[in-house]
């Protein structure tokens, strides 16, 4: 019954009501948006990094190289001599390198040359068809599988570089052989096929017609043109490789020792990663700021408003303590009535800030090939904001409660 | 019924009251007058328990209220006190019907629907249930605070000033009611006034000098 007449007050006064809760919900939703997206972006980052202790690549910025390399968002340093990768591939220190060569894209995805090993490491498996095994052969993402409705036997041709509008290599087509399981991780926005494939695409222009020249013996030479090039071609290029290291020493000297003596370097994703969260940490920080700065505006103003109708509600006061009424009932009403708004506020932040994620995944989609999910819900994190919100409408509300509980009824009702 | 020994009371040292004594019976009327500045006010919040006389005894159906802590006077003057006063005030947010209800759950817990309804029924403004207060007219509007001080059936129904900002037709309309219901609800009925209109009309009359 108090509680039916604090949500039957709460609305008697709809302006007051309707800025409170605009308020509330404004900044419960930016938190809810922080919270979520750093945790998403966070955990797509580290998951990412998972396994790799350094990236092998050209020199240039390391964070371009992890970027390009590990996330697939930026373009990559350059390409580095696979001979002379090898070599560092081949160290007793390495537990396992998977090497990776940039290609073309099919509409706008990177068709990415590498080995089996990049599936295992992100521990995707098949979801239908085979392993990519010949050259053109292609492992699809799962995502890209959905979105372009991709099928096993289907063949398209890829276009040049990461621009979706570049040339299109016409004189090969590639062929799915099998589409991976979905892992919430790059890969699902990756087509992946053996590096031959992409040393084979780019050199078909000007080398291979010499090479079947002199090469090939062959009798059905006509058909074939040329050879499929393979792994052990010499002096071949590569973008980078995926390096896991078995010392801990090597993951640092190796930072140093890399460039010293090649044109290569050796960049850690976990430094570099770390090194971009604190960039993003100021924006955060600012953003976070900003927010509780508006819920306690909003907390002022449920203050303001209680404290304004207080006074046109002294009378009503009285009269519930002549009909019985406790002071603490007079005080319960005034509180359950500011927490009330801070319940309102907070579900429409939850939800509100929910749409801005889904509208901010729609287009972090088509920049970054990076989703998030709005319906993940951290109870911790939440628990804490919506404690929080219940904290502001409880000091609200405790000045206008006290004098609702101190009222006099005598001098009120005299005066009324 | 109610009966009152030896009220005193004192907003500042200079001033005190000495109220007279009272005694009404159940079902029957005392009419309290005075001048302005006599404390009829005071005393009609003294005979509610809203105020602490500095020393009295009230005594309500046996109970002596100022004996009782200020919690279950609350409670005491739910269940068997009803107030109505000179300007009538509401919940403004709630309906007629819902301050009835709110004014007997207050004071007993439960809502006494059926009850309310009979009352306005009773009262002639039972069309008028579900608006808001501030929609009556000041006429309706009394009638609806005789109401809620009516809902819990109370033993003692005190009314301050309950025609002073009424009609002719309307006064005498609301004295009428305030009489036939006390004696029908067996309230012993208290009327505070200085309204020369309803003072002929009852025997029982006390003048605080």
């Amino acid at each position: 019954m108090i509680t039916k007449l604090a949500w039957k007050n709460i609305w008697f006064k709809p302006l007051n009501t309707i800025l409170s809760v605009i308020l509330l919900t404004s900044s419960v939703a930016i938190i809810t948006t922080l919270i979520l997206v750093e945790k998403q972006f966070e955990e797509k980052f580290t998951s990412n990094i998972e396994d790799v202790d350094l990236v092998l690549g050209a020199q240039g910025s390391p964070l371009q190289l992890i970027l390009s390399s590990v996330y697939q968002v930026d373009s990559p340093t350059g390409n580095i001599n696979y001979d002379s990768a090898k070599v560092w591939m081949n160290n007793p220190y390495v537990e396992k390198a998977i090497p990776l060569a940039f290609g073309d894209n099919y509409r706008g995805y990177k068709i990415l040359g590498t080995t089996h090993d990049y599936l295992v490491k992100y521990k995707a498996k098949l979801a239908e068809g085979k392993l990519f095994e010949k050259n053109f052969e292609v492992v699809v993402g799962s995502e890209i599988a959905q979105k372009l409705n991709l099928k096993i036997g289907d063949e398209f041709y890829g276009s040049h570089g990461d621009a979706e509008e570049g040339e299109v290599h016409e004189n090969y087509a590639y062929k799915v052989v099998g589409i991976a399981s979905k892992t919430g991780k790059v890969v699902d926005n990756l087509i992946l096929c053996t590096i031959p494939t992409v040393w084979q695409m780019h050199h078909g222009h000007e080398e291979i017609p010499a090479h079947g020249e002199e090469g090939h013996i062959h009798e059905e030479g006509d058909e074939h043109q040329k050879a499929d090039l393979t792994l052990d071609e010499p002096n071949m290029e590569i973008t980078a490789v995926l390096l896991k290291i078995r010392n801990q020493m090597a993951k640092l000297t190796w930072q140093r020792v890399v460039p010293q003596n090649t044109k290569m370097q050796a960049a850690s994703p976990a430094f570099e990663v770390n090194r971009l969260f604190g960039l993003f940490g100021i924006g955060v920080t600012a953003l976070q700021y900003l927010a509780y700065g508006i819920m306690l505006i909003s907390g002022i103003s449920i203050f303001i408003a209680l404290f304004n109708t207080l006074k046109e509600r002294k009378v009503e006061f009285a009269l519930m303590r002549v009909n019985g009424a406790r002071r603490f009932q007079l005080l319960k009403v005034v509180m359950i009535e500011s927490l009330l708004l801070c319940v309102v506020g907070f579900i429409f932040g939850t939800i509100l800030g929910r749409v801005a994620l889904s509208m901010l995944s729609n287009s972090s989609e088509e920049d970054f090939k990076m989703s998030f999910n709005p319906y993940e819900f951290l109870w911790q994190k939440e628990g804490a904001l919506f404690l929080v919100t219940l904290f502001v409408g409880f000091i609200a509300a405790l000045i206008p409660a006290v004098k609702a509980y101190n009222l006099n009824i005598s001098k009120t009702l005299a005066n009324a | 019924m109610i009966s009152t020994k030896n009220i005193r009371f004192s907003y500042s040292k200079e001033q005190e009251f000495i109220f007279p004594d009272l005694y009404c019976e159940a079902g029957s009327t005392l009419l309290i007058t005075g001048d302005s500045g006599k404390g009829k006010t005071t005393y009609l919040h003294i005979l509610a328990g809203l105020l602490k006389p500095t020393k009295g005894e009230i005594v309500i159906d046996k109970t002596d209220i100022l004996t009782l802590t200020e919690k279950s006077t609350d409670r005491f003057r739910g269940k068997h006190i009803g107030v109505v006063f000179q300007k009538s005030h509401f919940i403004a947010a709630l309906t007629v019907l819902e301050n009835l209800e709110m004014a007997s759950w207050l004071a007993t817990g439960k809502k006494h629907t059926k009850r309310a309804k009979k009352l306005l029924e009773q009262l002639g403004i039972e069309n008028q249930a579900t608006k808001l207060p501030s929609q009556l007219s000041i006429g309706q509007q009394q009638r609806v605070s005789i109401a809620r001080a009516l809902i819990n059936e109370p033993k003692v129904l005190l009314a301050d000033e309950p025609t002073s900002s009424l009609d002719d037709k309307n006064a005498e309309k609301v004295i009428e009611l305030l009489t036939s219901l006390s004696k029908e609800y067996k309230a012993a009925l208290l009327i505070v006034t200085h309204d020369s209109r309803i003072k002929e009309k009852f025997i029982n009359k006390i003048t605080l000098i």
